[in-house]
């Protein structure tokens, strides 16, 4: 696979299946089995959400050498026409059309977070491996019964915890792990950005988001989990007044650490991200604002709203998104563990949850100890 | 000119050498004289500045014409000292955490008012122009009503008595909850009703005090804060610690980085780049605000009632602790 050019070749993809797959194509039932020959067969991927995240999964997927999308759903028969017409995909209104009539091997699930379980389980139960955008649910027992599903349905549950997969964040883990900062002690990261519920009302709803916690601070709180181990206790504060949602957690881990996480939406400034670890012999910091590699500045005319337009940038070849989503691709096909697994997501879940709890009780609350799905 | 004849009671911390800088620094101050049982620890200002040395600090109270002191001792001497100056009638500003219990710091306020000297706290974190230009934009609205603030005080573990439960009274949770809660106070125009806190010793082993604290209040108008307290800042880190707020409001919020204003140094010398600060001296400005309040006849900028509220709010973060659920205050 080509792991440095980011040059999306539709061509190579859609309108030609993957030389690979040629051969398998007439015995084809669950495509993703492997050519006898060890080449990979073509994999085709459904979507169904064609909002921002639909069109972001569309677009990594048509860079991953051997994947298709064949179809793309969405109620807003705008939206679905306009992913169409960029991936060369069929629109649908219906998701159980698609699922029957574009053959797919696996389904993209980018629809608002209380939608994720109803869709994941009726593409499970259709054979079709789920790649579902996080947080993987809005309740546990959903969460549960989504990897219980794929699970009995012999079909792979992958959740988009994209964090795993920026390297900043990929590096800060595997110095901590090296033993570069001694015993990590107390950590913070924050996650500031304007409310996106302004753009998608469904954000302004906790009934369909979850929140600010459940859909942004789940990213650290996976990120923390992932590097500190598992969390004994968690206390959570929560302003929400306007267009504004301020979160502050503070998690407890099993081996002492603390970790202070913010999540901010109404935040009157670009995206914002900071995560830090204190340790016994060292500090490691991932400054989102010291990492601006590329600050476009242009001198822009009165209606723009000021005397200049600036817009700070972290460009790289791969972006994150593709790389995760390369990777779920990978896991399908070679059947190995994802680095971020659906048990994962639900702890992530489960801790988001707690937080919210904590939030509106005012107590400190305690999470089970090895707790796992459907142990609640 | 009229000025102000101020003595120094004890130099066992170390800020005790920036106030008497700012001290000599200023016009409108006499520094009489400098108690310290321990000569080793002043001998060094003494002779620079040919200052009058006094072993027993009573000694230096006894001076006719002093008119206030410094109190830098080991916090738990605070209550005494302060308690003894005032008795014998000279103003007392007094090195935080003010007190290492709710009823001595309530007795050093009771001894100030009742022989009319004034008590202010040492908060100079109040004085970083940065701290005040925010102060000023929540006053005229910029970021509407506070919701929150999140702050830091991180710093590197001091050493000697600062881990001495029996002379300091607490570890980093009480020493650095102080400036930023008193800050928190004094944004919000609030009182702390509850306190959730987290403390242990993570960062430096044996240790006999906690080192690494998260504490977390909730202010009577609904605003909460969240602060980090912890002597987190390794021996590699380019500088001792932070002061940092983030203001989060209905319209907007704040970032204040108090020592952000520095330079970069990377030399061979030292083998790790370091931060230079060079933004206006805070200590200066708490000094010059405290003594110029005292010519005046103004009440202290800073009070020790304001030192209570701060400190009390630490010790009840040691409370919950112990239990592990928030505390009222």
């Amino acid at each position: 696979m080509d792991k440095i050019g980011y040059k999306p070749d539709k061509s190579r993809h859609i309108r030609k299946p993957h030389p690979g797959c040629i051969f398998a194509l007439g015995t084809l039932i669950l495509p993703s089995i492997i050519h006898e020959k060890g080449e990979w067969s073509a994999m085709k991927i459904a979507i169904v959400g064609c909002g921002g995240l639909g069109t972001v999964h569309a677009d990594c997927y048509s860079a991953i050498p051997g994947v298709a999308v064949t179809g793309v759903c969405d109620l807003d028969a705008d939206a679905a026409r306009k992913l169409a017409e960029r991936t060369g995909a069929r629109a649908f209104a219906s998701f159980e059309e698609m699922l029957a009539q574009t053959e797919c091997d696996a389904v993209s699930v980018t629809l608002p977070s209380h939608l994720h379980k109803t869709f994941a389980v009726k593409a499970a139960m259709a054979g079709k491996h789920v790649i579902c955008e996080k947080p993987i649910a809005l309740n546990l027992e959903d969460a549960a019964e989504m990897i219980r599903v794929c699970r009995e349905q012999g079909v792979r549950l992958f959740v988009g915890h994209v964090v795993r997969f920026f390297p900043e964040y990929v590096q800060m883990k595997r110095k901590v792990e090296e033993g570069a900062i001694g015993r990590p002690g107390v950590a913070h990261a924050k996650r500031f950005g304007s409310h996106p519920g302004l753009k998608r009302p469904w954000f302004k709803d906790d009934a369909c988001s979850g929140g600010a916690v459940v859909d942004l601070m789940v990213h650290d709180i996976d990120f923390m989990r992932w590097t500190l181990g598992e969390v004994q206790t968690v206390y959570g504060l929560r302003a929400r007044e306007g267009d504004v949602d301020y979160n502050s957690a503070t998690l407890l881990f099993e081996s002492g650490a603390v970790a202070n996480l913010e999540a901010y939406w109404g935040y009157a400034g670009p995206f914002t991200t900071y995560a830090e670890i204190a340790g016994s012999k060292g500090i490691i910091v991932s400054d989102g604002t010291r990492s601006r590699s590329l600050q476009i500045r242009k001198s822009s005319p009165g209606e723009a709203g000021g005397p200049f337009v600036e817009v700070p940038q972290s460009p790289g070849y791969r972006s994150p998104f593709l790389n995760e989503l390369a990777h779920f691709i990978d896991c399908i096909r070679s059947g190995e563990e994802p680095i971020v697994t659906a048990h994962d997501a639900y702890k992530a879940l489960e801790i988001a949850l707690a937080i919210t709890e904590s939030a509106r009780t005012g107590q400190a609350v305690m999470l089970q100890a090895g707790a796992g799905e459907g142990s609640r | 000119m009229n000025k102000l004849k101020v003595g120094m009671i004890s130099f066992a911390h170390g800020h005790a050498f920036s106030y008497l800088n700012a001290l000599l620094e200023l016009p409108q101050v006499e520094v009489v004289g400098i108690a310290d049982e321990d000569f080793s620890r002043v001998e060094a200002v003494v002779n620079r500045h040919n200052l009058p040395y006094f072993e027993d600090y009573n000694d230096l109270l006894r001076l006719t014409g002093l008119d206030a002191v410094v109190i830098c001792s080991e916090n738990a001497r605070h209550a005494q000292m302060t308690i003894d100056a005032a008795h014998a009638g000279k103003h007392v500003i007094c090195e935080k955490p003010l007190g290492i219990s709710v009823t001595e710091m309530e007795q050093m306020i009771a001894a100030c008012r009742d022989n009319g000297v004034q008590l202010m706290t040492a908060f100079p974190c109040r004085y970083l122009a940065a701290v005040v230009h925010a102060k000023q934009a929540v006053e005229r609205g910029e970021i509407g009503r506070i919701l929150a603030i999140k702050g830091t005080n991180r710093g590197t573990m001091p050493g000697r008595w600062f881990v001495d439960p029996a002379l300091s009274g607490g570890g980093a949770l009480l020493d650095h909850t102080v400036h930023v809660m008193d800050l928190m106070n004094w944004f919000t125009g609030s009182k702390v009703t509850e306190v959730y806190a987290y403390a242990a010793t993570l960062f430096h082993e044996g240790l006999q005090v906690d080192d690494a604290g998260m504490i977390h209040v909730k202010f009577e108008n609904g605003v909460f804060g969240v602060l980090d307290t912890s002597w987190s800042r390794s021996k590699s880190f380019p500088t001792w610690g932070d002061v940092t707020m983030e203001i989060i409001g209905t319209k907007g919020s704040i970032t204040v980085d108090g020592f952000a204003q520095k330079n970069d140094l990377y030399s061979d010398d030292i083998g790790k780049g370091q931060h230079l600060f060079w933004g206006d001296s805070m200590d200066l400005k708490m000094i010059e605000s405290f003594v110029n309040a005292l010519l005046e006849g103004a009440p202290a900028p800073v009070s020790g009632i304001d030192g209570l509220r701060s400190a009390e709010v630490a010790l009840a973060g040691y409370e919950s602790v112990r239990l592990g659920r928030p505390v009222k205050l």
